[in-house]
């Protein structure tokens, strides 16, 4: 190749991926490290309030966490086992409650517009009854803890060790919105497989693999 | 030591074998030969993108998590489930369990309880699942051609129907063999509700002439089960049973339970194989002669002769006369068939219903029926009718036939003269394919897969299976049953019908006492019921049936027509999986060809890939041409089920790049359609004809061979000393109690490497039986499935790309006319001192505590040196993105397994992801592993039992027991890598080649 060719190709090369780096670098972050992430979700669901106020305990929604690999996101009919009941807050029920009584009438059905995003998409009325002219769909929700698609995270593995669900996801009970509370980086994944295996979880005496294809397959 | 080689070229040894042997890889037309330094460049470049690299680092792109809606009792999503269903890749009936994850079909495995295929399942059943996720499936009905909905549809069938009822004109339907009571019952409805109606049964495969020739001997049309298991003698005429003949698992299990060399005391069945081409049970066979299908029927005249006269019974109905295979040899075989009465087996796999009626009297002599022969209980496997087939032909021809239904077969590609279905006024096909006969229908009504629809089978009678869907239909198609008990006046939904079959005929057959709907129950939970055999008419043999043969005249050249394990029928065409799979003994992918004789090759000057015209019948077909040892001499073999419209979609397979050869032939298909050298003679489908012209074209078409490829051979330049390699070790069965296992490297004491693998724990490990492999190829396939293997298109096969994690090497020894065989399934051997983990220069290969040499990809570079270094060639590189964008093929990816990108090597891991899968579910569940709990991929399919995985740390492990058989040897133990992979030797029965004493 012409040496001038050669460095018209790469002079233009480094001007550009200058170029692009300069204008991103606002944004820049490690591959994989998605530290700190917390979108917006389509039900403004508060962990703070049923994990923390409430104490449900983590796998009476994520049920999965202790018998498949993903702990898996609630089905809407989890939710109904409540909220069949639970239409709104406390609050709003006893203020509306009140008023009732006050007015010498029955209490109306208030029904928060969050929650409502559920029987909506379950296809339910106010009554939770199947409404004929409601479609069911599926809640899309935004994915928070995410892994590169070469790493082979298992819930099972690590709920029936004894690791508690907060050793990861942090205190996910003081989260109003969902956020990423680990790197969740391969080196502080093996950092804490090589931690219990000196220290054990829950001063039980574990083994945790420290090699490659223990995620890696 | 005994001479092992893969092919000709290497037999003899040119020039060009021995470059290949050096050089891994075909030489690439972009190698830099002159100009600037390529290393400086790149370096430059590196730095002058490395800042666009960077910016590349930024927050991932945002992810949907959708779950379930209403939670299914029992379902979890991550975890897989299994359903009890039968295969329907052929009528054979194997047992399956469809592994869904998360609502998907993701794996077929074989089910261990089916008393037919006991956990074994063949390449085709393995790929078939690719079936449901093919994107050229038809969506929806079609009226000439063009998309139509199917109440429309419906409605002007049904419309035709009536007027036909009233005209009384002929309808007829042709299917392929239906073993399943179900559609065999909507089907008999179907032609009822006729005046002037016919079921004809068609199989591509025809087994019409065994079928006729029970007719004549027993009385009835039965096809029986034969019992390979049952037999210490096996002579078999032409059948490949271990390879397409009637129920290939079934076969290859039984078989391999008759030869278990290191059972006390050793049971091994004695094999003798009479064919024209190199099977895959010639293969296997300790006996193995060369007859063209003209001389089969003398030689099994002149041995029932024989036999007949050793045992008493009358020979005056035909005279003694010369015949292909010599007096001595006849008398020999004669004796071990009678030395072993009621407990031999004479198959015959020839379209003659003259030869399959002595054969059955040859059975009949020997008291085979009733113990190796089952009349009682028959198989339904095959239950074509060639005569009616030829009627039907000619009714057609003669415009009789007002309708023509085809569910299931392709009779226009299938059959010799089926151009004539264009004739047919109203044409329905039920094809899942637009194929040959689908696209000249007047309407296309397709059926539903296998998995999203209800079915059942009975292939042996008495062995009852059901077929449970896994998924709902993806597309608007409707299964065959439901379409045909629609025309026939009924509304019924598969799933109503297929019990009502059951209510009524299975249930009242079961030997239990339980109720209907726990029969129903337990049935489909196990995905198979035995019940009593329905009642056979056989009358005792009919010897009046026994007549000698008009002999035929010997003829210069045969053609003969045979399927390929991969591709047994042209239903399978549209399948990459099958398609680039190499055949098991001619390692041929992408292509059907026509196989010669090194010396008929020679005598006719013809080279392997030379393009030859073959002409017969007024018929002409341009194939290339493949040597293949141990074909006889005056025979051509071609495959059938190549040249299918279907194949025409891979005209893209494969990474296109500039320098790419096609995947398809001059027509844009893959391989060429023969099927128009058959032709009906005496009332049977003949798959051979001598009126054969072969002519050289001066063509050249390259076939993707892979027997050199991966080759353990070395140099003789880098090894003066040694020259063959043991790598595949044999042993005879009289010495095997004197054979002591080479165990130079187990006890070696010095020893340069670090003692660095305690292996406290697990130490996983795998041992073939090199005696019981039969070379099928479906752990390939299985491999492939499991591991999600790209398939590559046959140029990058042609250099030596293929991506199979697990190959076959098949290796031929002795005399090139009439060689033996073995076969050597060869993947990673998980070293204990691997070669690649040192050369490694980021540490992408390291070894586990548990024994598995790692790869990890997301760690890999792509230096390629641990591929240099693999003593093996066990080690397969992404040389392009492999993957594609297509959602729905897509689906069939194993969602446990990473989908390599481009510039990653991958390897054989023994299916990591099951085992880690069966540790975390025993912790889980508190308890120990246990042994067999894990199944490689490979073990799972394997019809012959021919692998075992397992822990050699626990010495109470079936791995650990064949690991300390006196059989079991390691590859390459001399170079000191210490394999994990134990083979244990080819067991040959006393004869073996070394001093000539083979036959011919």
């Amino acid at each position: 190749m012409n040496p001038r060719i050669t460095f018209v190709v790469l002079a233009t090369g480094l001007l550009f991926s200058s170029w692009g780096l300069v204008t991103r670098v606002g944004a820049f972050r490690l591959p994989g490290n998605q530290q700190g992430y917390s979108p917006v979700q389509p039900i403004a669901y508060s962990h703070r309030l049923h994990a923390g106020e409430l104490q449900i305990d983590c796998q009476y929604c994520h049920f999965n966490a202790s018998s498949s690999r993903h702990a898996g996101i609630p089905p809407a009919s989890i939710c109904m086992n409540c909220h069949r009941l639970v239409t709104t807050s406390f609050g709003v029920f006893r203020a509306e409650d009140e008023l009732a009584i006050q007015e010498n009438r029955k209490p109306r059905t208030l029904i928060s517009a969050e929650i409502r995003k559920i029987y909506d998409a379950l296809g339910l009325d106010d009554e939770r009854k199947p409404a004929a002219t409601k479609q069911p769909a599926p809640i899309a929700w935004t994915r928070v803890h995410r892994l590169p698609a070469f790493v082979y995270f298992d819930h099972r593995a690590h709920v029936n060790a004894g690791v508690v669900c907060q050793t990861c996801h942090g205190p996910v009970e003081t989260m109003e919105r969902m956020r990423q509370f680990s790197d969740l980086t391969m080196g502080w994944c093996v950092n804490c497989h090589r931690e219990v295996n000196r220290s054990g979880v829950e001063g039980k005496r574990v083994y945790a693999s420290v090699d490659c294809s223990t995620c890696h397959f | 030591m005994m001479t092992y080689w893969k092919s000709i070229e290497e037999f003899e040894g040119g020039p060009e074998i021995r470059a290949r042997a050096e050089t891994e890889f075909e030489d690439t037309p972009l190698r830099i030969t002159a100009g600037p330094d390529r290393r400086g460049f790149l370096k430059a470049a590196g730095f002058a993108f490395a800042g666009a690299t960077l910016s590349g680092c930024r927050q991932a792109p945002v992810e949907k998590a959708i779950p379930l809606l209403r939670q299914v009792e029992g379902m979890s999503p991550g975890r897989p489930y299994y359903y009890a269903s039968t295969c329907s890749g052929c009528p054979a009936g194997c047992g399956l369990l469809t592994k869904t994850r998360d609502g998907r079909p993701i794996k077929l495995e074989g089910n261990a309880e089916h008393p037919l295929s006991r956990g074994g399942l063949c390449a085709v059943g393995q790929a078939s699942i690719l079936s449901l996720y093919d994107g050229l499936r038809l969506k929806q009905p079609l009226r000439h051609g063009k998309e139509a909905r199917w109440d429309e549809v419906d409605a002007e069938i049904a419309a035709q129907f009536d007027r036909i009822r009233k005209e009384k004109r002929a309808v007829r339907i042709l299917t392929a063999t239906i073993a399943s009571p179900t559609l065999n019952a909507v089907v008999r409805g179907f032609v009822q509700s006729f005046p002037n109606a016919q079921h004809i049964v068609c199989d591509p495969q025809s087994a019409s002439p065994i079928l006729e020739s029970h007719q004549l001997t027993h009385g009835a049309r039965i096809l029986p089960r034969y019992r390979f298991d049952k037999a210490e003698v096996i002579v078999s005429f032409d059948a490949d049973f271990l390879g397409t003949w009637i129920s290939p698992v079934e076969f290859t299990q039984s078989y391999s339970a008759g030869r278990q060399p290191d059972a006390k005391p050793p049971r091994m069945s004695h094999h003798t194989q009479l064919e024209s081409r190199m099977s895959v049970t010639g293969s296997k066979a300790d006996r193995r002669y060369r007859l063209s299908p003209g001389e089969v029927p003398q030689v099994i005249e002149q041995l029932a002769l024989r036999v007949a006269r050793r045992t008493g019974a009358a020979a005056d109905w035909a005279k003694d006369a010369p015949v292909a295979l010599a007096t001595k040899e006849l008398d020999e075989l004669a004796e071990r068939l009678v030395s072993a009465r009621g407990r031999s087996l004479v198959v015959c796999g020839l379209a003659d219903t003259g030869a399959q009626v002595l054969c059955n009297y040859l059975n009949h002599l020997l008291g085979n029926y009733g113990t190796t022969l089952d009349v009682e209980a028959p198989s339904r496997q095959r239950q074509g009718d060639d005569r009616a087939v030829a009627r039907l032909l000619e009714e057609i021809a003669g415009g009789k036939v007002a309708a023509l239904v085809v569910p299931g077969v392709n009779p226009l590609a299938d059959l010799p003269g089926g151009d004539v279905l264009r004739r047919v006024p109203l044409l329905v096909s039920l094809s899942p394919r637009l194929d040959e006969t689908a696209s000249v229908a007047t309407y296309v009504c397709p059926d539903s897969d296998p998995l999203e629809s209800w079915g059942d089978t009975e292939a042996v009678s008495g062995i009852a299976s059901l077929m449970q869907p896994a998924v709902q239909t993806l597309a608007q198609t409707r299964p065959a049953v439901e379409t045909l008990a629609r025309w026939a006046g009924g509304q019924s939904a598969a799933y109503d019908l297929v019990r009502t079959t059951w209510k009524r005929e299975i249930h009242p057959r079961s030997t239990g006492k339980e109720d209907f709907e726990a029969f129903w129950r337990k049935s489909l939970h196990d995905g198979v019921a035995a019940v009593r055999p329905q009642n056979t008419a056989v009358k005792p043999f009919d010897v009046k049936a026994v007549r000698p043969l008009t002999p035929t005249p010997a003829q210069d050249l045969t053609l003969v027509l045979y399927s390929k394990p991969s591709i047994p029928d042209g239903r399978h065409a549209y399948n990459p999986w099958l398609q680039e799979l190499p055949d098991p003994v001619s390692k041929c992918t992408w292509d059907n060809y026509a196989c010669l004789a090194p010396s008929t090759a020679e005598r006719l000057k013809v080279k392997e890939g030379d393009v030859v015209r073959l002409e017969a019948g007024g018929h002409s077909l341009e194939l290339p041409a493949l040597l293949q040892p141990g074909q006889h001499e005056k025979v051509i073999a071609v495959a059938l089920g190549y040249g299918r419209k279907e194949s025409a979609r891979f005209a893209g397979v494969g990474p296109g790049w500039l320098f790419r050869r096609p995947s398809l032939g001059e027509k844009g298909l893959v391989g060429g359609n023969a099927s128009s050298f058959l032709r009906f003679e005496d009332g049977a489908l003949r798959y051979w004809r001598s009126d054969l012209r072969l002519t050289d074209t001066g063509k050249l078409h390259p076939l993707a061979l892979t027997q050199n490829h991966h080759t353990l051979s070395v140099p003789k330049h880098l090894d003066p000393g040694g020259g063959s390699r043991p790598i595949v070790q044999e042993t005879r069965l009289v010495e095997l109690s004197n054979v002591r296992r080479e165990t130079a490297a187990d006890k070696s004491e010095e020893d340069l490497w670090p003692r660095d693998h305690p292996f406290t724990g697990h130490r996983w490990a795998l041992a073939v039986d090199l005696s019981a492999c039969t070379g099928c190829s479906a752990c390939v396939v299985a491999c492939q499935v499991e591991n999600n293997i790209p398939v590559v298109g046959k140029d990058e096969v042609i250099r030596n790309r293929e991506m199979h994690w697990l190959r076959l090497d098949r290796y031929y020894s002795g005399d090139p006319t009439a060689p033996q065989v073995a076969h050597q399934p060869m993947m990673c051997q998980q070293c204990e001192h691997a070669s690649c983990e040192t050369v490694c220069p980021v540490l992408a290969t390291v070894h586990s505590e548990e024994g598995l040499n790692q790869q990890i990809y997301n760690r890999c570079v792509g230096t390629r040196y641990c591929a240099n270094n693999c003593a093996f060639k066990a080690r397969r590189f992404n040389w392009f993105e492999y993957a594609r964008e297509d959602r729905l093929a897509n689906l069939v990816l194993n969602p446990d397994v990473t989908v390599r990108s481009r510039g990653v090597m991958e390897k054989c891991t023994f299916c990591v992801q099951r085992i880690q899968d069966a540790k975390i579910e025993a912790k889980r569940e508190r308890r120990a592993l246990r042994d067999g709990e894990i199944q490689t991929a490979c073990q799972q399919s394997c019809p012959a039992q021919a692998i075992v995985f397992g822990d050699w740390n626990d010495p109470n492990s079936r791995l650990s027991k064949w690991m300390n058989s006196l059989r079991r040897y390691r590859v390459l133990e001399e170079i000191n890598v210490r394999p994990s992979v134990g083979y244990l030797k080819v067991v040959r029965q006393g004869e073996t080649n070394e001093g000539g004493s083979r036959h011919g």
